[in-house]
């Protein structure tokens, strides 16, 4: 094979970028939009390899092979970066934000702060926090209330902040991975789950789980984030032009979001599903503060979460 | 010394396989009898299999499980057989062991769910890749090879040193160059595994964008899905239907049913592999258990020895198509399909395929003798016998698809029941045992592939090599009977020298966005992607399925290959009827 040895800035630097989605969903279009504004302002320098469809591999495998090299940059939501740093899961605390702007405060001010530090040490250089809309109840059955999920199984991701959450309200948690999770519902491995509304309507659960009670309990926040390895060895310029452009994308990420969640509830009342408010508020925040007791002392201590709440 | 090591390493895998299974089965019954769940047992499973899978991949070095293609390395002097092969075998070994040791100082991070370093379930597969140069050497110097020994040695080292310091740019995908070099090793009969760890490592050099721990990292994330837990659990099914004698009922039943037809034996044979792939999920045990039950009755009533094997090892590949089916599983874990639809199409498609089979079987077998028509009490006698293994293919099929238990936990469900019936019927806990020995064993030749062919589908991600396919497909006009004809020839080209499950997980994510593009229902599409290579367990030069009939009944390869084409050809019969049904409905 000819060897062709060429010196490495005379190319353009590759970006391999990891999104979960397809073309037409927010995870890839941010990156279509960052790769147009870098290119515009830094024609040529950038080759962006943006890799959808979940092809790299799921939020974890991705960031591992952020930290390993593989690849340059991606979105995570936060429960998948609490591995290396557990204080992330702050943002995921339940019934403690309530709404996107409370949460846009908390990031953009000093807990956001600590959190970019933190992860920065661990790798993962923050481009601007994202907000992917609120989880809510999905049930076979109307619940409104905690008592009812009382013996409810309950489909939960592999995460302990969201086992302890359904367990304070004993209900039984089941792991089931997502794909297998429209079946495990229709056929009752499972009564019950928790989504966002934009994935709640993306996967037509509502066919299988038609009642979605909105609890908000979670917020799910995310990054936008780089390896650090790659971060460190661009220039002040790149750096400058890529910081600014993927912070842009957040906020253009954090609209399509809400554009997509009121297509989906569109697409959800039409599928046959049915909203219902939670009723008795206090007794949901009795059950969520367990889970925020059991992990003050991970995420900074109780001073901080009720620093988080109030502000 | 080699023999002590693969015993320890072999014993050690079955207790991993023991004690993964009585965790699977806890969590079932603590979330139905006592109404609540553990926090981490999904991540607990899912290490203990890469540990399986680790502690036993060195046992896969030679025999079937070692994926070997040896056509060319055959011709050569018995002491010079494995220079080249073991060449890959070692720069594999170092990419595990080195990678793993760089994925403990860089990875960093703790399971949540476990509250454990997460370097620890890459550092099996570190330990791995030194177990697998121990038991590689000791092989060798056991049998006298010490030279060749020596010579691979010193070129996997090199090689392995030598990649780093080089940088090949030719502008072309580093995807080929794995391709290449991959192709290279599975011709100078490498175990494919090694070949493709061996390939990726290489690709380094021509601008591959994975380096060394990212490719371990890659490989082991392709073995932690708590799906493919079923695999080992379904062999062991598998194997514990054959040892408890359950399997045999089910003979005397498919015996009563149709041996007084024409080839009475031979049907009775194709009814069997019916009944045994509703309760297996492995092809391989399927044609195992044919060539020892069926093989000395099919020769004794007068069947040519190659037209008996090749009954059998056709009849075979009906255990992937019909569910539960190791090739599904696969194809779910790469793709996103339900494991659920799939299971309702290869009902369909597997009974189509016994169907053609059956006529085949027909007309080609001749008519060696037929027993006498069964009466109705027979009948009932032979079916109430059978019960309890054709309950195994209820409680699988029906937990899964209208029930009450995930994929994994049906494989665990089965694979227990089974455990019971053998117990019951031989009361010694020996032979359960060794079935764990060899599931376990089977079970990490197929999670070692699924993580080698990891890093090649992540090499073919990064280069775009579905957008490719789509961009071909447009070409021809983007018609669903564009996509079906080319992914058909695609895949019959592939499955000619990949091995079956590789080719599931590295072509399966490439053609399924073309053929949803075109409008093809994607559960049909993956039925035909795995008929289609499935077939290849009886098409030269790696049809699996051929050698391990091959491998029991001592016919050779050769004369199974061309006395089975009537079959294959019926399977290919069967594939035109599934890819027409796709266009039409
Ligand atoms: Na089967
Ligand atoms: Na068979």
């Amino acid at each position: 094979a000819p060897a062709l040895v060429r010196p490495a800035h005379a190319r353009a630097t590759t970006v391999t970028i990891a999104s979960l989605l397809g073309e037409d969903k927010p995870e890839t279009k941010i990156w279509r939009r960052v790769a147009d504004v870098v290119e515009a302002r830094l024609p040529g320098r950038f080759r962006f390899n943006i890799v959808a469809n979940g092809a790299l591999g799921g939020e974890k495998e991705v960031a591992e092979s952020v930290r390993l090299g593989a690849v340059q940059a991606s979105l995570s939501t936060m429960s998948s970066l609490s591995g290396w740093v557990p204080q992330v899961q702050i943002l995921d605390l339940p019934f403690l934000y309530r709404d996107a702007a409370h949460v846009r405060r908390v990031v953009e001010g000093g807990i956001g702060a600590d959190l970019r530090q933190q992860l920065a040490e661990q790798g993962f250089i923050v481009g601007g926090f994202i907000d992917y809309g609120a989880r809510h109840l999905l049930t076979k059955q109307p619940v409104t209330r905690p008592q009812q999920l009382r013996g409810v199984k309950i489909r939960v991701i592999q995460s302990p902040l969201h086992q302890k959450l359904w367990s304070a309200f004993a209900a039984v948690p089941v792991g089931i991975p997502i794909t297998e999770t429209y079946n495990a519902l229709s056929t009752g491995v499972a009564d019950a789950m928790d989504l966002t509304k934009s994935a709640y309507a993306g996967f037509k659960l509502y066919e299988v789980v038609p009642f979605l009670t909105e609890t908000g309990h979670i917020r799910a926040s995310g990054v936008v984030y780089f390896g650090s390895a790659f971060w460190s060895g661009l220039s002040d310029e790149e750096r400058g032009v890529l910081g600014t452009a993927v912070s842009e994308g957040a906020s253009y990420f954090n609209q399509l979001i809400v554009d997509d969640e009121k297509a989906s509830m569109q697409q959800v009342e039409a599928g046959g599903g049915t909203v219902f408010a939670p009723e008795m508020p206090e007794a949901w925040l009795e059950g969520a503060q367990t889970v925020w007791g059991d992990l003050a002392d991970v995420v900074g201590g109780m001073e901080k979460i009720k620093a988080a709440q109030g502000a | 010394m080699a023999q002590a090591v693969e015993a320890a390493l072999g014993t050690l895998a079955a207790l991993l396989l023991a004690a993964l299974l009585a965790i699977v089965l806890c969590s079932v019954v603590m979330r139905y009898v006592f109404h609540t769940g553990f926090v981490g047992v999904e991540e607990l499973c899912i290490w203990l299999h890469v540990a399986l899978i680790a502690a036993a991949a060195p046992l896969g070095l030679d025999g079937p499980l070692a994926m070997r293609m040896d056509l060319l390395s055959r011709r050569l002097p018995e002491q010079w057989r494995f220079a080249a092969a073991d060449g890959f075998s070692i720069v594999a070994g170092l990419v595990f062991l080195f990678g793993g040791g760089e994925i403990m100082a860089l990875l960093g991070g703790t399971s949540p769910a476990l509250g454990l370093p997460e370097w620890i379930r890459f550092g099996f597969v570190g330990a791995s890749g030194l177990m697998l140069l121990v038991v590689l050497a000791l092989k060798r110097l056991s049998q006298g090879r010490e030279l060749c020994l020596g010579v691979s040695l010193a070129s996997g080292v090199a090689i392995y040193l030598a990649i780093p310091l080089l940088s090949v740019d030719t502008g072309l995908p580093a995807s080929l160059f794995l391709a290449l070099v991959a192709a290279l090793g599975l011709l100078s009969a490498a175990p494919l595994p090694h070949a493709f760890l061996a390939a990726a490592y290489v690709a380094i050099a021509f601008g591959g964008g994975l380096p060394e721990p990212a490719i371990v990292s890659t490989a082991v994330s392709g073995m932690s899905k708590f799906l493919l837990l079923a695999i080992p659990f379904f062999l062991l099914a598998g194997g514990l239907l054959t040892v408890s004698g359950a399997a045999g009922r089910l003979v005397r039943f498919a015996e009563t049913l149709v041996g007084h037809r024409r080839a009475g034996l031979a049907q009775t044979t194709l009814l069997t592999s019916v009944f045994f792939s509703g309760a297996s999920g492995s092809s391989v045990a399927n044609a195992a258990f044919g060539a020892s039950t069926f093989y000395p009755e099919l020769v004794r009533k007068g069947y040519a020895p190659e037209r008996a094997g090749a009954i059998i090892a056709a009849t075979s590949v009906l255990d992937n198509v019909i569910p539960p089916s190791i090739a599904f599983l696969l194809l779910a874990a790469a793709t996103q399909l339900s494991v659920g639809s799939l299971l309702v199409g290869g009902f369909f498609a597997g009974g189509l395929m016994a169907l053609c089979l059956a006529f085949a079987i027909h007309f080609s077998a001749g008519d060696p003798g037929t027993a006498p028509r069964a009466t109705a009490a027979q009948c009932r006698q032979a079916l109430a016998s059978a019960l309890p293994a054709l309950g195994l293919g209820i409680i699988v099929v029906a937990g899964i698809r209208f029930g009450v238990i995930t994929t994994t936990e049906a494989a665990a469900v089965a694979a227990a029941y089974t455990l019971l019936l053998s117990l019951a019927a031989s009361g010694r806990p020996v032979h359960a045992f060794a079935s764990f020995r060899q599931a376990a064993a089977e079970a990490a030749a197929i999670g070692l592939l699924i993580g080698t062919a990891a890093p090649f589908a992540f090499l073919l991600a990064l280069d775009d090599i579905a957008g490719l396919v789509s961009r071909c497909v447009s070409m021809l006009g983007g018609g669903a009977f564009a996509v079906l004809l080319l992914s058909n020839l695609v895949l019959l080209t592939a499955g000619l020298v990949l091995d079956i499950g590789a080719a599931i997980l590295l072509l399966g994510p490439i053609l399924l966005p073309a053929a949803v593009a075109a409008g093809i229902d994607p559960v049909q599409f993956g039925v035909i992607v795995v008929v289609n290579l499935m077939i290849h367990g009886l098409t030269p030069p790696i049809g699996i399925l051929i050698y391990v009939v091959s491998g029991v009944t001592r016919v050779s390869p050769t004369a199974l290959f061309g006395a089975v084409l009537p079959y294959l050809a019926a399977l290919l019969f069967a594939l035109v009827v599934l890819c027409a049904f796709a266009l039409l409905f």
